[in-house]
């Protein structure tokens, strides 16, 4: 058996420790685009930007990870495409690689703003390491820095920018940041604290063209104002990279779609990461949710599947966030923003002591949660979400600034069959 | 095998010995009269909680599945040898994901990492079951 692992983040990576978990043997490839030779965390890279984390500390394998786990690891070469009928690779110098199965862990790149300007040096996303080096080269003479995108990525790369010291201006299109993954009620408080902490943030505005004057970078608003700046960052979200798949009996939406073994259309094939599309527990509707857990989860169950014919299956992917802003963290999960009237709200804050909790529920089940402020038990609900469980014996408790563990206890005892959990059984109820 | 401490709800009495022995063995001073004073003040990794008559004192299950490794992004957190779930807070950069998916709530901040149970490292029998007046507490291989 041959397997091949295509990209080496999260879902890559927890898929070769799987496979090689189960299969001492069998050969192993990985092949990367990044010249970068080892394994980094993305997520880490803005901690890495603020100066928070030394280089070092945004690899988290080992140098010897690709040795240990005897991969042949190939760096700096790209898969152009993946020709299933043969069951090979194409590369970019035209070698190919051929496989038995294969696992496309490719993840998303950054979107690009498609403006005039977007090409100068200066003007960067932040998705890889090159990115991320190519900011720091600029830094030393950065005093004013313009983000696109009040997205996660563009909020990250502007808080890391201010510990720096650089005066961070954020063009928002949306009416307010971070509009992808909570409400506007919920997303004000955030605002307000980035801002009471030095970033400028503008909303309701796009920029239109980027230019450079002299040592500087003029961004030329909608509305025609203008920004000077050393240093843009395009936090425009991520799209999947699926080209490889393209015109072959891979099924494409908008990433690769797979089933609930993390198979493609083609038996061979897995895929796993941002770049596969599968079922969201919340909304029952196929998308991405190109988050880092998920990735990890999805790559491992991958490489069960992968050795032991389709074993395990995967429970369905879940929209779920955390980020902290000058002290202030969120915690997001499922549909916060609920567009009909079939869902009820439960709201709780004081925001005088920055305490937020919103709880988004339908037909009886958790489907949607922001806390802000105090986030200790998040992982509690997400449970009470992930598993889609009836609450209606613990509701009065689900706002409770105390809700923990225990709270859920009775629905624990009354809907035993969703938690099967060997550690549920190490607390004797009755 | 997976070591586990069992909790058994019947036999708890709130009494919180748990919570100061964790708190305690995982102070500077290792004592409970000087840890009183240490700045900032230890936390406890067990926490006894209440709800409708139910009381329960828990902690990390070190969950064979650990959705706290899985979803760390820098390899903070780790399955040790032993099967327990283990944190290096040098690695730690606070990201909060843990705590985003630990279905018991069992991992806590404390300024910009996280902590939780350790299994009492190094110790034969964690300090919370050592400090269990009623056993409602129990070390279990499974």
């Amino acid at each position: 058996m041959k397997y091949l692992i295509i990209g080496v983040s999260a879902a890559g990576v927890a898929a070769i420790e799987n496979i090689r978990r189960l299969d001492k043997k069998s050969e192993i490839v990985a092949v990367t685009e990044e010249e970068y030779p080892h394994v980094y965390s993305r997520c880490l890279l803005s901690y890495y930007l603020a100066g928070e984390i030394p280089e070092e500390k945004i690899k988290y394998r080992d140098d010897n990870f690709f040795k240990d786990n005897n991969v042949k690891i190939i760096f700096g070469k790209k898969v152009e495409k993946v020709i299933p009928q043969r069951n090979i690779v194409l590369l970019s110098n035209s070698e190919t690689i051929s496989y038995d199965k294969l696992l496309i862990a490719t993840g998303a790149r950054s979107k690009m703003e498609m403006i005039p300007g977007k090409d100068i040096f200066g003007v960067f996303g932040l998705r890889d390491i090159k990115d991320a080096k190519n900011i720091m080269s600029v830094l030393p003479k950065c005093k004013e820095a313009v983000i696109l995108g009040g997205g996660l990525i563009g909020l990250r790369a502007a808080y890391a920018l201010s510990k720096r010291g650089i005066k961070v201006t954020v063009v928002v299109k949306s009416p307010y940041i971070l509009s992808q993954i909570v409400a506007e009620e919920d997303a004000e408080i955030v605002q307000q604290h980035i801002m009471k902490n030095g970033i400028n943030i503008l909303t309701n505005l796009a920029a239109k063209e980027i230019i450079k004057v002299a040592e500087n970078l003029l961004v030329i608003l909608e509305n025609n104002e203008k920004l000077s700046c050393q240093l843009v960052i395009v936090g425009k979200g991520v799209q999947p990279n699926i080209e490889l798949v393209k015109e072959t009996p891979v099924k494409i939406n908008y990433g690769i779609v797979v089933n609930e073994y993390l198979q493609t259309t083609v038996d061979n094939i897995y895929a796993a990461g941002d770049v596969a599309e599968f079922y969201d527990i919340t909304t029952k509707e196929y998308t991405i949710n190109a988050l880092w857990p998920n990735a990890v989860i999805q790559g491992s169950i991958a490489a069960i599947n992968m050795v032991k014919g389709n074993t395990k299956k995967y429970e369905g992917t879940l929209a779920n966030n955390s980020v902290e802003f000058f002290g202030l963290p969120l915690i997001s999960c499922g549909i916060t923003k609920p567009k009909t009237k079939e869902f009820e709200i439960l709201v709780k804050k004081d925001l005088r002591k920055n305490y937020y909790k919103k709880i988004v529920i339908k037909d009886n089940t958790i489907v949607g949660l922001v806390l802000i402020g105090k986030i200790e038990n998040a992982g509690v609900y997400r449970e009470l979400i992930r598993k889609q469980v009836d609450i209606s014996l613990v509701k009065q408790y689900l706002l409770d600034e105390n809700f923990d563990f225990s709270k859920i206890i009775p629905v624990i005892k009354q809907q035993k069959e969703k938690f099967t959990e060997k550690e549920y059984k190490e607390i004797i109820l009755s | 095998m997976k070591k586990a401490i069992f909790v058994d709800v019947k036999k708890c009495i709130a009494c919180k010995s748990c919570e100061i022995a964790c708190a305690v063995e995982h102070s500077q001073t290792k004592n409970l009269f000087t840890a009183v004073y240490e700045d900032p003040l230890p936390i406890p990794r067990r926490k006894v909680e209440y709800t409708d008559g139910i009381i329960i004192s828990d902690a990390c299950h070190h969950c064979e599945e650990a959705l706290c490794v899985s979803a760390c992004m820098s390899q903070a957190m780790y399955k040790d040898k032993d099967g327990t779930t283990q944190h290096d807070e040098t690695k730690c950069v606070g990201c909060w994901m843990c705590i985003m998916v630990c279905p018991f709530g069992a991992i806590k901040r404390k300024e910009k990492v996280v902590v939780k149970c350790d299994f009492c490292k190094g110790k034969e029998t964690p300090a919370c079951v050592e400090s269990c007046h009623t056993k409602a507490l129990k070390v279990v291989n499974l």
